[in-house]
C-alpha cells in the first residue's frame, strides 16, 4: 500500500518526548513505521509544524439532541454553508453543522478523532447513523448513565457487581466507549420538573445522592478497567459559587484512584468554576479549582471555553438549558428520555460586553494558565456549548499569547476586566504544550494507544501547519498561530493525504470506536436474567430492539477490555 | 427614459434565482458586461442574455431598471439592493426586495410570498395583491423587516409583518390572518377587511384595521376608544376601539379596530369600566 | 417449515409498537400477534392484487413491462437531464434509503421532500420558532398523570397508543387507570372523546382562539368574554386547573391543529402553552406523526443537510424554505420539470392544482403498489417493502430508531428502496460526469 514520507518537518510528539526537533517521519500501510522505500511520496514539511492529528475528547456532534438543535435553528444554517465538490458532499455549518461538514472541518484543522460525549443509550442508534454520516474522523460515544434508573436501583441495594455487570453489557449493547454523568441525580429530579442542588440531596423515589452515584459508577469504572475515566459534568453547572460543587465532586473520588491513575474526568469546568453568590457579583472560580488539581494526582479535566459568538447550547442537564431559557427567553428545546436522562437546546450569544459571559471567558483561560501540568488539561470549547470548534485557533491563539488576551481583555467589558486574575497572569503556553492538551493528552485520556503520537505502530492520523516554528515568536505572532491552525498545510488520515490547504482531497468513513467489556459469563447471565422483566417495564422497547449489532456501525474499531469480574 | 430595460425571452418554466438582478448590482456596468452575468435557472447556470433581451442605457448613478415579461417564478428580485428603481412591468415571483435597505420597487402586477423579508429600508409599491409573509423574516430568525415601507394596493396574505422590528406595511385590499404574528415594533394598516387573529403574539408595535375583523383574541385588553391614529404622519379618523396586547407574550402592542366596520364587536364596550 | 420471528417492528403507524410476533411458513406470513388491526390489515393485505412485481415504462400511453435495468436507465435520464427535478415521499422506508435520496438530490441539483410538508411540517415550523418541550413515551408511561390528545384520534389513528404508552398502560409511577386523566380537544365526539374523564369541543378552525385563552388562564389573567371557541371560559379555566395542578402532563396533538386554520401558528400557541406551563409544573408535548417513518426522514435529512424537509439542492448547497420549496406550493406554481416519487401517493391526495402539474411532467415512482400516482407515471419501479420484506432504521414518533427486521423475501428478488435508489444514483452520476 501507499507510502509516505514526511521530511524535515518540526515535530511534536510529547508522548514520545519530541520538542520540536527536525525528523523525518515514515508512514506506511496506515500506519507509522520506522522507514519507507524510495517509492514513497515525499512530503517537504520545511519550516512546518508536524504533530499526531488531533484528538477531540469532547464535542457534541452526532445524536439527538444535537439534530434537535439543527432542526431548531434553520436560520443558522442559512449564512454558512458548503458547496459540493467533486470530492465533498454539501452541507451547512456555523454552531450545529450538517454530519458532511463536521467532519470536512475537523480535518481540515487536522483533527482525525472525535469523540460525542454525550449519548442517551436508548436513542444511540440514532448517535450511530449521524456517527457513520460523519466522514474521515475516527469517532465513538459516550453513554449517559448518571441518571439511569437501573443503575439507581442498583446503588440503592448495594448490588456492585450486578450493576458493573449491567454498565459492561450496555456498553456492549450500545456500542459505547466510556462512563457518562451528567447532572448526576438532577436530570431524573427533572424528570418531574424539579431540581437538585447539592451533593448529598436524595434524588426523589431513588433516594440515592449524586455523591453516591459519582462514586458508584467510579468504583465500576475500576472494576471494569475500563480505557477512560468517569467523564462527568458536576450538578449545579451555570450556578454563581457552583466551584464548591465542582471541587466536592472530584473530592468525593479521591480514594478511589486506582494504582494512582485518574479517577475522574471533569468535563467544560468553565461552567462550573463559577464564584460570586449572584449574576450581579458572578467571579471566577478558577484559581481555587486549579489550586485542586494542582495538588491531586487524580483528577484531569477539559476547559469548555467561551469564544464569544452567537451559538447553540445544548446538554444532557436537562434543568440547566430550562434556567438558560428563562435567562435569555431563547427558543428551548427540552427532551427527556425514558428512565435515563434528559437533554435541553437553548441557542445563546457570548458578548464581549456582558459581565457574565466577559467573566465565564475568563475562567475557561484562567483553569488552563493556572494548572501547572498541561497534562491535566484538554482544550474543548464544549463544541458548541461554548462556541463552535472552528474557533479552536482562537483558544490556541489566546493560549498561547498574552497579547493576544490581552487585547480581547481590553474588548471585554471592564467590571469584568477588573474581577479577573487573567490580565495578571503571564504564562504563555508552548506548542509542546498545546500538543499535550490537543492530542497527546486527550488520548493518553481516552486509552486509545495508536493515537495521539507518532511513534512506530500508531495510526498515520497527521497534521502538518504552516508554522515556520524556529522563526516564529507566538507571543508576538498570534495571529499566525490563528492562521496555521485554522486550516493545516496537510492532513492525513490513516496513511491517506485527506486535507490540503484548507481543501478536502480526498474523503474516507473513519471509525466508530466502542468498548467491549467482558465480565464472567455467570454473572452476565443472572443479571440478564434479573433485568428482564425490569427492563419491560421500565422501557417501552423490547430488550432484544435495544441492542445495536456492530455490523450496523459499518466501520467498527473494537477495544476489548477485561474485567475484574 | 434612461437606464436598463431587461425583457423576457422565454417563459419561465423553472425557478430563476434573479437575486442579482437590483440597481445596486447592475449600476456602472456595460449593456455587454450585464448581458454576462451569470444566474441560476433551476440547477444550471445560465447568462442574463439567454433569459433577457437588454436594452437602454447605464451611466445614471440612480439606475432605473425595468423588466418586462412575467417574473412570477423570479425569486429574489432586488435582493438587498440599497439604491435606485428596479420596475416590474408585470408578476413577481418570491422574496422580492429581500433584506433591501434602499431605493424603490414597483411591481405592476402581482407580487409573490415575502416581500420586503428582513428589509431595512427603502419602498416596495405592489399595484395588485401580494402573497404572505409580506415584511417578515427567515424561519426561526425570529425578526421580520427592520425599516422601510412596503404598499400593496390589492391584498395581502397571512402573517403580514411576522416578527416586524419597525418599518411600515400599508394594505389598501383585504389581509389575511395573522397580521403582526409576534411583532415587536412598527406600524401595519389594513385598510380592507382582516381574516383575523390580529396582532397574535404581538409584544409592540401599532396595527390599524378600517375594514372588518370577526373578533379580537382574547389575550387582548380593550384599552379606549380613539377618535383617529396616526400612521405615519397622516392622521386616520376613526372611531377606533383601541385594544392592547397580546397579554400571553405580556405585550404593549396596539391594536386600532374602526368601531364602524365592526358592529359584532361592541360587546367589548362593557369590559372599558373594567380596566380603570 | 415454520418459524416464530419475535420483536417485530410494525411499520405502519408512528407508535412503531416493536412486540408484534410473527409466524412464517413456507417463506409466508400466516399469523401476526399483537399487532392492531391496522397493522394486522397491512400483514394480511400487502401482496394482493394491487402488488407491481415488474418495472413499466409507459410509451404511447400504454404501460410496458421491462427489465430493472432499462427502468433505472430511463428514470435516471429523466432526472438527470431535468432542470429542477423534485423527490417526494419517503416516509415509508427506511433512513438508510432516505439518506441515499438525500445524496441522489444533491446529485441531481433537485429538491427533496417527504411527506411532512402536508403533515406535520407546520410543527416543525411551528417548532423553528419556539422550541419544543418533549420526551420519549416512556416518560409518559411511567410518570404521565394528565394526559391530553388535541385534534388527534389515536383510537382510530394510532390504535395502541393508549394501551401502550398513555392512559391504559402500566408505568413505573401510574399503576392503573384511575392515577391518570384523558382529556381529549376536538371538533366532534371521536371515538378517543369517549374514552375521556373530560371532552372540550371546539369549533371547527378555532384552536388558536381556544389555545391562546388557555395560556391566559394558566397565567393566571381573566379572560373577559363568556365563551371561546364554543367553549365556556369557566371549561376553559377548569382546564387550565387540571393543566397546573398535575405532577406531569402531556399534550398529544394532531393533524386537526396542523391542517386547520392558523397551521404552524396553531403549533406555536401549543408550544407556549406547553413551554409556560413549565414555569408551574412539569409538562411536554408531542406531535402524532402518522407514519412509521416520517420522524426517521425528518430526522435523516436533517443530519445530512441542516434542514428537515424541503431541501433544495438546485445550487449546490442545501436551501430550505417551506413555503417556496415544499413540494405543494412547487407543484402549484408549476416549477418541477420532473420527479420521482418514493412510496407515496400524491396524486391520489394532493390538491387539484398540484395534481394538475404532476401530469404535465414526467413521474418516476417507486412503491410495491398500484395506485393513482403510478398510474399517471412514465416509469414504475416496484420495490420490496420496509418492515416485511427488507429491513432498515426507522424512527418512532418521540424519536426513538429502532430496526425494523426483513421477515421474508420479497417477490421475484425486488430490490429494496435503498438498493433502487442507488441504482439510480450510480447512473445519474455517470450521466452527469
Amino acid at each position: 500500500m501507499s507510502e509516505i514520507l514526511i521530511k524535515n518537518g518540526f515535530v511534536f510528539d510529547p508522548l514520545n518526548n519530541i520538542n520540536g526537533e527536525k525528523m523525518d517521519i515514515f508512514i506506511k500501510d496506515g500506519k507509522i513505521v520506522d522507514k519507507v522505500s524510495s517509492k514513497a511520496k515525499v512530503i517537504d514539511a520545511s519550516n512546518m509544524v508536524v504533530m499526531p492529528g488531533g484528538v477531540d475528547i469532547h464535542s457534541h456532534i452526532a445524536g439527538s439532541k444535537v439534530n434537535a438543535g439543527r432542526i431548531l435553528r434553520p436560520e443558522d444554517h442559512v449564512k454558512d454553508f458548503e458547496v459540493k465538490t467533486k470530492v465533498t458532499r454539501s452541507g451547512v455549518g456555523y454552531s450545529v453543522p450538517s454530519t458532511f461538514t463536521t467532519g470536512y472541518r475537523y480535518a481540515k484543522m487536522g483533527y482525525t478523532t472525535v469523540f460525542e460525549p454525550a449519548t442517551p443509550p436508548l436513542k444511540t442508534r440514532h448517535t450511530h447513523e449521524e456517527l457513520r454520516d460523519i466522514p474521515i474522523i475516527d469517532k465513538g460515544c459516550f453513554p449517559l448513565l448518571g441518571n439511569n434508573w437501573f443503575i439507581m436501583e442498583y446503588l440503592k441495594e448495594n448490588k456492585l457487581e450486578e450493576c458493573a455487570a449491567y454498565v459492561s453489557w450496555l456498553l456492549n449493547a450500545i456500542k459505547g466507549y466510556a462512563i457518562k454523568i451528567v447532572n448526576p441525580g438532577g436530570t431524573e429530579a427533572w424528570g418531574w420538573g424539579k431540581g437538585i442542588s447539592h451533593l448529598d440531596e436524595e434524588v426523589p423515589y431513588f433516594n440515592v445522592t449524586p455523591k453516591e452515584i459519582v462514586r458508584w459508577l467510579c468504583k465500576i469504572n475500576n472494576i471494569l478497567n475500563l480505557p477512560h475515566p468517569i467523564h462527568v459534568h458536576t450538578n449545579n453547572l451555570g450556578k454563581p459559587g457552583n466551584y464548591v460543587t465542582t471541587i466536592e465532586t472530584m473530592d468525593a473520588v479521591k480514594d478511589l484512584s486506582k494504582d494512582g491513575k485518574v479517577s475522574i474526568h471533569v468535563t467544560h469546568v468553565q461552567f462550573n468554576g463559577f464564584a460570586g453568590t449572584s449574576w450581579l457579583n458572578l467571579a471566577s472560580g478558577a484559581p481555587e479549582i486549579a489550586n485542586y488539581i494542582n495538588k491531586n494526582t487524580h483528577v484531569e479535566i477539559d476547559i469548555g471555553q467561551v469564544t464569544f459568538s452567537d451559538t447553540t447550547t445544548m446538554t444532557a442537564d436537562g434543568p440547566f438549558q430550562y434556567i438558560l431559557y428563562l435567562l435569555s427567553r431563547e427558543k428551548w428545546v427540552n427532551a427527556d428520555v425514558e428512565a435515563e436522562t434528559g437533554a435541553g437546546v437553548v441557542p445563546f450569544r457570548y458578548k464581549k460586553s456582558n459581565y457574565v459571559n466577559a467573566i465565564q471567558w475568563g475562567i475557561g483561560l484562567e483553569l488552563a494558565l493556572l494548572i501547572k501540568d498541561p497534562w491535566k488539561i484538554h482544550m474543548t470549547t464544549d463544541h458548541p456549548n461554548g462556541g463552535p470548534f472552528t474557533h479552536y485557533p482562537k483558544v490556541i491563539a489566546w493560549l498561547m499569547s498574552r497579547k493576544a488576551r490581552e487585547k480581547t481583555l481590553n474588548k471585554i467589558n471592564k467590571n469584568a476586566k477588573r474581577r479577573l486574575d487573567l490580565p495578571g497572569i503571564d504564562r504563555e503556553y508552548t506548542l509542546y504544550e498545546i500538543a499535550i492538551i490537543t492530542r497527546a493528552a486527550t488520548a493518553k485520556s481516552l486509552g486509545l494507544k495508536n493515537k495521539g503520537h507518532l511513534g512506530v505502530g500508531a495510526d498515520a492520523d497527521v497534521a502538518i501547519y504552516n508554522l515556520n516554528y524556529k522563526s516564529l515568536d507566538p507571543s508576538k505572532d498570534y495571529k499566525l498561530i490563528k492562521k496555521a491552525f485554522k486550516q493545516t498545510a496537510y492532513t492525513i488520515k490513516d496513511g491517506e493525504i485527506v486535507a490540503k490547504n484548507g481543501e478536502i482531497v480526498s474523503s474516507s468513513k473513519g471509525k466508530i470506536y466502542w468498548v467491549n467489556s467482558k465480565v464472567a459469563e455467570d454473572i452476565q447471565k443472572s443479571m440478564l436474567n434479573n433485568l428482564k422483566m425490569k427492563f419491560e417495564e421500565y422501557y417501552t422497547v423490547k430488550m432484544e430492539n435495544y441492542i445495536i449489532n456492530e455490523s450496523y456501525l459499518h466501520n467498527s474499531f473494537m477495544l476489548n477490555v477485561q474485567s475484574e469480574v | 427614459m434612461s437606464g436598463l430595460i431587461l425583457t423576457l425571452k422565454k417563459e419561465l418554466k423553472v425557478p430563476l434565482d434573479a437575486s442579482i438582478i437590483s440597481p445596486t448590482n447592475l449600476v456602472g456596468k456595460t449593456i455587454d458586461e450585464v448581458k454576462n452575468l451569470e444566474l441560476w435557472e433551476g440547477n444550471k447556470k445560465v447568462k442574463i442574455n439567454e433569459i433577457f433581451h437588454v436594452e437602454g442605457e447605464n451611466k445614471e448613478e440612480d439606475l432605473t431598471i425595468k423588466l418586462v415579461g412575467d417574473f412570477s417564478k423570479a425569486r429574489g428580485l432586488g435582493f438587498k439592493m440599497n439604491g435606485g428603481k428596479l420596475i416590474i412591468d408585470g408578476n413577481a415571483g418570491l422574496r422580492l426586495g429581500e433584506k433591501m435597505s434602499g431605493g424603490l420597487i414597483k411591481v405592476k402586477g402581482n407580487a409573490g410570498s415575502w416581500v420586503g423579508s428582513e428589509m431595512t429600508g427603502g419602498t416596495i409599491e405592489i399595484e395588485r395583491n401580494a402573497g404572505d409573509f409580506i415584511g417578515a423574516g427567515y424561519r426561526g430568525g425570529r425578526k421580520g423587516m427592520k425599516g422601510g415601507k412596503i404598499i400593496v394596493k390589492g391584498n395581502c396574505g397571512v402573517e403580514a409583518g411576522a416578527w416586524m422590528i419597525n418599518g411600515i406595511i400599508k394594505v389598501y385590499g383585504n389581509a389575511g390572518i395573522f397580521p403582526g404574528i409576534h411583532m415587536k415594533g412598527g406600524t401595519i394598516f389594513i385598510k380592507g377587511n382582516c381574516e383575523g387573529r390580529a396582532g397574535a403574539e404581538m409584544k409592540d408595535g401599532k396595527i390599524v384595521i378600517l375594514g372588518f375583523l370577526p373578533s379580537v383574541l382574547p389575550s387582548f385588553d380593550i384599552d379606549d376608544i380613539k377618535d383617529s391614529v396616526k400612521v405615519e404622519e397622516e392622521k386616520i379618523s376613526g372611531p377606533f376601539y383601541l385594544f392592547t396586547g397580546d397579554l400571553n407574550e405580556e405585550g404593549i402592542g396596539k391594536l386600532y379596530v374602526s368601531i364602524n366596520s365592526n358592529p359584532q364587536l361592541k360587546f367589548w364596550e362593557e369590559f372599558l369600566e373594567r380596566v380603570i | 417449515m415454520e418459524k416464530i420471528i419475535n420483536n417485530v417492528v410494525c411499520t405502519v403507524c408512528g407508535c412503531c409498537c416493536d412486540d408484534l410476533e410473527v409466524k412464517i411458513k413456507d417463506g409466508k406470513i400466516v399469523e401476526v400477534k399483537n399487532a392492531c388491526a391496522v397493522s394486522l390489515s397491512k400483514f394480511q393485505n400487502y401482496n394482493g392484487k394491487e402488488r407491481i412485481v415488474k418495472p413499466l415504462i409507459k410509451e404511447n400511453g400504454e404501460f410496458k413491462e421491462c427489465d430493472l435495468k432499462e427502468a433505472i436507465e430511463k428514470a435516471s435520464k429523466i432526472l438527470a437531464e431535468a432542470k429542477y427535478p423534485l423527490i417526494y415521499g419517503l416516509s415509508l422506508t427506511s433512513t438508510e434509503a432516505i439518506g441515499k435520496a438525500v445524496e441522489l438530490a444533491e446529485a441531481l441539483g433537485g429538491v427533496i421532500d417527504n411527506t411532512t410538508s402536508v403533515c406535520h411540517g407546520p410543527s416543525l415550523i411551528g417548532v423553528h420558532d419556539i422550541g419544543s418541550v418533549t420526551c420519549t413515551l416512556g416518560e409518559v408511561k411511567n410518570r404521565a398523570d394528565l394526559i391530553i390528545y388535541w385534534a388527534s384520534n389515536p383510537v382510530f389513528s394510532h390504535p395502541r397508543h393508549l394501551a401502550r404508552y398513555t392512559v391504559f398502560s402500566k408505568g413505573k409511577f401510574r399503576k392503573e387507570r384511575r392515577e391518570r386523566k384523558l382529556v381529549v380537544v376536538d371538533v366532534r365526539k371521536t371515538a378517543t372523546a369517549k374514552l375521556a374523564d373530560m371532552f372540550i369541543q371546539v369549533a371547527p378552525n378555532q384552536d388558536y382562539e381556544l389555545l391562546s385563552a388557555l395560556r391566559m388562564a394558566v397565567k393566571g389573567e381573566e379572560i373577559y368574554l363568556n365563551e371561546v371557541a364554543g367553549v365556556p371560559t369557566s371549561k376553559i379555566e377548569e382546564l387550565a386547573d387540571l393543566m397546573i395542578s398535575c405532577e406531569f402532563g402531556i399534550l398529544f396533538f394532531g393533524l386537526g391543529l396542523t391542517m386547520s386554520l392558523g397551521k404552524s401558528r396553531n403549533i406555536d400557541a401549543a408550544l407556549s402553552l406547553v413551554r409556560d406551563l413549565n414555569e408551574r409544573t412539569k409538562f411536554l408535548i408531542m406531535p402524532m406523526r402518522g407514519h412509521y417513518n416520517v420522524t426517521g426522514a425528518n430526522e435523516v435529512i436533517a443530519w445530512q443537510t441542516g434542514y428537515p424537509f424541503a431541501v433544495d439542492f438546485s445550487q449546490g448547497y442545501p436551501r430550505y424554505n417551506p413555503g417556496e420549496t415544499t413540494t405543494i406550493e412547487l407543484l402549484t406554481r408549476g416549477e418541477c420539470d420532473a420527479a420521482l416519487i418514493v412510496g407515496s401517493d400524491p396524486a391520489a391526495h394532493f390538491p387539484v392544482s398540484a395534481v394538475k402539474h404532476l401530469m404535465k411532467i414526467p413521474v418516476i415512482t417507486i412503491d410495491p403498489h398500484k395506485n393513482a400516482t403510478t398510474l399517471i407515471s412514465t416509469v414504475v419501479i416496484p420495490t420490496a417493502i420496509t418492515g416485511i420484506e427488507a429491513g432498515g432504521t426507522v424512527y418512532r414518533m418521540d424519536g426513538v430508531p429502532l430496526e425494523c427486521k426483513k421477515l421474508v423475501e420479497p417477490p421475484l428478488g425486488l430490490k429494496s428502496d435503498e438498493e433502487i435508489i442507488t441504482e439510480i444514483l450510480v447512473n445519474v452520476k455517470k450521466l452527469k460526469e
